[in-house]
């Protein structure tokens, strides 16, 4: 069956599910029958380790291969590369104990100079990790539909963006950015088909979230998140190697990039070997001669590691005060993330919520899982008109306001997508320009919050201090993805200035490194557009022909008969080889189709507040109301 | 923008919060984006629009302070704050004091039992305030609008004396690396 499955060329390209994480990454998919499945290569391992090596011919090896290539290639091994996605170069973070070369201490963007005279970027780094997942699911099922890409709760709008160009960059239709715990619930929820409040407790390899959720008939409503996106097993592992790093006693193989990786290594394996064991006796061979000797006991590793675990413990104790919940109201505490395999983690979650954690789901694949379930939501074939995940703002968003504090437009937790503005003014005479500073986190003043987009408003009439009114709006989309507008409201002249993070890459840079990356003559960039705009122009008929088949009642003759006009010209246009020209259709169907729109979505807003079937209201609406009143806006939003 | 009829439910302050709540879900099962993947560009606007309508509503008729402050600015109260009872702003000042020390001492117990202290008088607010509402004609006069106006200035006091306690138990972390 499954060969047949494989081959048949008509078959419909299957969404995929990615876990792209610190240590590991997994990529999951929904079969046709049955529950999500981990896609395994051919030695039938689920895991890929999220490791790169750069080598000197410019060849690039990924996963296991390139795992074992780190102690000999230390400084073109690229491991964790996740701690410094959407990071400065500048970011203390990016200094701490990795033997990288760095191009430039500057800058918004990591740099890092690797064999082959190459320097890369963090995303070019996860973008060579999703290529090897992407490929590795297209060996196992055949063609390969959108995915969706986890990202840890707590990661902020640059770890979003860095994350989202790392999928176009790998050449992925990217669905959606999934947080990693809403991800792990959906996986357990739609296991267990419980309802009530949870929390999920991710500590990865590099990031620990907590997510306190609800579970009501298929929604996953996220009350509250809170975490640290620089912290895990990694710093596990860092503690352990520092510690380890002082029975070294010739200096000169402490600086030695190879040797610290050695003992990283070795600090990794002593913290598996601990989950099992009460001490182990480590002898490490070191790679510029001599070996190290030691004994660790699991109580001297749980010292180690019981400030780790209380940091956590103060971020889920905010998430419950943020829910307005407490431990005993929480119905069960699901744990994610490999790292919560360690005994003291463990021990330190039940004692934190008073309950046995629940494990029945692998930890190391639960996220990839439940990203397989929402992209089959997302692009499946079965539309599951149950199940719905309701995500939140995980850190505030705000401006710069005179004296450096900042004002916050959208505070953590808000439901997500969301939009909100605020209205600043002029402090001097004639001043002509805004400068707006676009922050993100919860401290009292700029230069302590993750610093977003620097970008100026100009042009404005000279007039008198506090006389012009700049309205600065924010948007968050479902993604969890920020786009930041402002205009001057008082002169007349709406200005509309659309921010591109300073972080974040430019569809031109994106294509360009397509280019870079393949050898790609333009006229490929242009067929790929052309293929693109068929393919939505096709979906984009196909959902205007059942918009027009299932409301008819909501319709009048020659409103349907400009509608089905554009929608021939899209048609035609898809004929043509000009995917400008299919593009600019689109947008004048679009255009004629607003007003239809706008009906249908009143009325399934008010089959939603009347709890009605579908049947009752259209009774009604073809009865009742006729197709004028849902015309002008509704009286209640006036 | 009245989040009360974009949620369908009554103007009132004791709200049904499990209403609320089925109302908030029944609209994001309808006009969410992830319902709307396979729609026409124009419906996936519309419905995103909607969706973000429908989150800020939810996220003003939630929250007590913007509750209030709705419900006032409906029934046609200007919105600048009632000038503050002094003896609520010298009880403030004595909270505000005893948390100063309590922080600087470092001692997290003493921080949170302050703030249940706060959280007592603000529930108490909360009681009062639901009562004073909940006697409002739906066209009450200017006049009878301003005891909840003061109810509610008092309740903004306490809750911003909670929001300094989160603050410094957000920078306990902080405590805990400096260790």
């Amino acid at each position: 069956m499954a060969l047949l499955q494989i081959s048949d060329p008509s078959a419909r390209p299957t969404p995929i599910g990615i876990d792209l994480g610190t240590t590991n990454s997994l990529v999951a998919y929904v079969p046709l029958v049955g529950g999500p499945a981990m896609v395994r290569d051919c030695d039938n391992e689920a895991l890929v380790p999220s490791v790169v090596t750069y080598k000197d011919d410019g060849s690039v090896v990924v996963g296991r291969a390139a795992k074992a290539l780190a102690i000999e290639h230390p400084r073109d091994t690229i491991s964790s590369v996740k701690r410094l996605m959407g990071r400065g170069a500048d970011d203390p973070e990016t200094q701490r104990l990795a033997p990288y070369r760095y191009a430039t201490r500057e800058g918004a963007v990591v740099k890092l100079a690797v064999a082959g005279d190459r320097v890369v970027t963090p995303i070019e780094v996860s973008a060579e990790i999703l290529r090897e997942l992407h490929q590795l699911a297209v060996d196992a099922l055949g063609p390969v539909g959108g995915a969706v890409i986890t990202v840890p709760a707590y990661f902020d709008d640059a770890q979003r963006q860095a994350t989202r160009d790392a999928g176009r960059l790998a050449g992925l239709e990217v669905l959606r950015l999934l947080n990693e715990p809403t991800a792990a619930a959906l996986a357990y929820g739609l296991d267990s088909k419980q309802n009530g409040t949870f929390a999920v407790y991710d500590l990865g390899g590099g990031t620990f979230d907590v997510t306190i959720l609800q579970l009501d008939d298929g929604v996953f409503q996220v009350r509250s998140t809170g975490g640290d996106s620089q912290l895990g097993g990694d710093d596990m592992d860092r503690a352990l190697a520092e510690r380890l790093l002082a029975h070294v006693a010739d200096e000169a193989a402490k600086a030695d990039p190879g040797t610290v990786r050695a003992i990283m290594d070795g600090a990794r394996a002593i913290k598996h070997a601990l989950t099992e064991r009460d001490a182990v006796d480590v002898e490490l061979e070191l790679p510029k001669g001599g070996a190290l000797h030691a004994r660790v006991t699991r109580a001297e590793f749980d010292a180690l590691v019981r400030p780790l675990c209380e940091r956590t413990g103060l971020a889920c104790r905010r998430a419950l005060r943020d829910a307005g919940l407490t431990p005993e109201q929480l119905d069960g505490v699901i744990l994610v993330g490999g790292s919560t395999r360690v005994p003291c983690v463990r021990a330190y979650v039940r004692e934190l919520f008073g309950k046995e954690p629940l494990d029945s789901i692998d930890p190391d694949q639960v996220v990839a899982l439940g990203a397989a379930i929402q992209a089959d939501l997302l692009a499946g074939s079965v539309q599951d008109e149950q199940v719905l995940l309701l995500d939140v703002l995980p850190l505030s968003l705000g401006i710069e306001a005179m004296g450096g504090v900042v004002e916050k437009i959208l505070p953590r937790n808000t439901p997500i997508p969301a939009a909100a503005a605020q209205v600043f003014t002029t402090y001097a005479e004639n001043q002509t320009g805004f400068v707006l500073h676009v922050v993100q986190g919860e401290r009292e003043t700029a230069e302590a919050c993750r610093s977003l987009a620097r970008f100026t408003l100009r042009g404005i009439p000279p007039m008198p201090a506090g006389l012009a009114r700049l309205e600065v709006r924010f948007e968050v989309d479902a993604d969890g993805l920020l786009h930041v507008s402002a205009k001057e409201l008082t002169t007349g002249i709406e200005q509309q200035v659309e921010v591109k993070p300073s972080y974040g890459l430019s569809d031109e840079e994106v294509e360009q490194m397509l280019l870079d990356a393949y050898d790609h003559a333009e006229s490929d960039v242009t067929v790929r557009a052309l293929r693109e705009q068929r393919v939505e122009a096709e979906r984009i008929a196909v959902a205007t022909r059942s918009a027009l088949d299932q409301d008819a009642a909501l319709i009048d003759g020659a409103e349907r008969a400009e509608i089905e006009a554009k929608l021939a010209a899209v048609i035609e246009a898809t004929r043509g080889d000009n995917h400008h020209v299919i593009a600019s259709r689109i947008e004048e169907l679009d255009h004629v189709s607003r007003n239809f729109a706008g009906r249908r979505m009143d009325r399934s807003i008010k089959q939603a507040l009347a709890g009605q079937k579908l049947s009752d209201v259209e009774r009604e609406t073809a009865h009742a109301e006729g197709i004028d009143r849902h015309t002008g806006p509704r009286k209640d939003e006036e | 923008m009245d989040p009360f009829a974009t949620l369908g439910l009554p103007r009132e302050y004791a709200l049904d919060s499990e209403l609320l709540e089925r109302r908030y879900r029944d609209l994001q099962r309808a006009l969410h984006p992830d319902r709307h993947v396979h729609a026409t560009p124009a419906e996936r606007r519309v419905a995103l629009g909607k969706a973000v309508e429908v989150n800020e509503a939810y996220r003003v008729l939630k929250d007590d302070v913007r509750r209030a402050e709705s419900l006032l600015a409906l029934l046609g109260h200007a919105a600048k704050d009632s000038a503050a009872d002094p003896e609520l702003l010298l009880e403030v000042m004595e909270l505000r004091e005893a948390l100063s020390e309590a922080k600087q001492a470092r001692s997290l117990p003493r921080v949170r039992k302050l703030a249940a202290e706060v959280q007592a008088l603000a529930s108490t607010t909360r009681r009062e305030l639901a009562a004073t509402f909940g006697e409002l004609p739906g066209d009450a006069a200017p006049a009878a609008l301003v005891r909840p106006a003061a109810l509610l200035s008092k309740l903004k006091y306490y809750k911003r004396f909670l929001d300094e306690v989160n603050v410094i138990e957000d920078d306990a972390l902080s405590w805990i690396e400096a260790r």
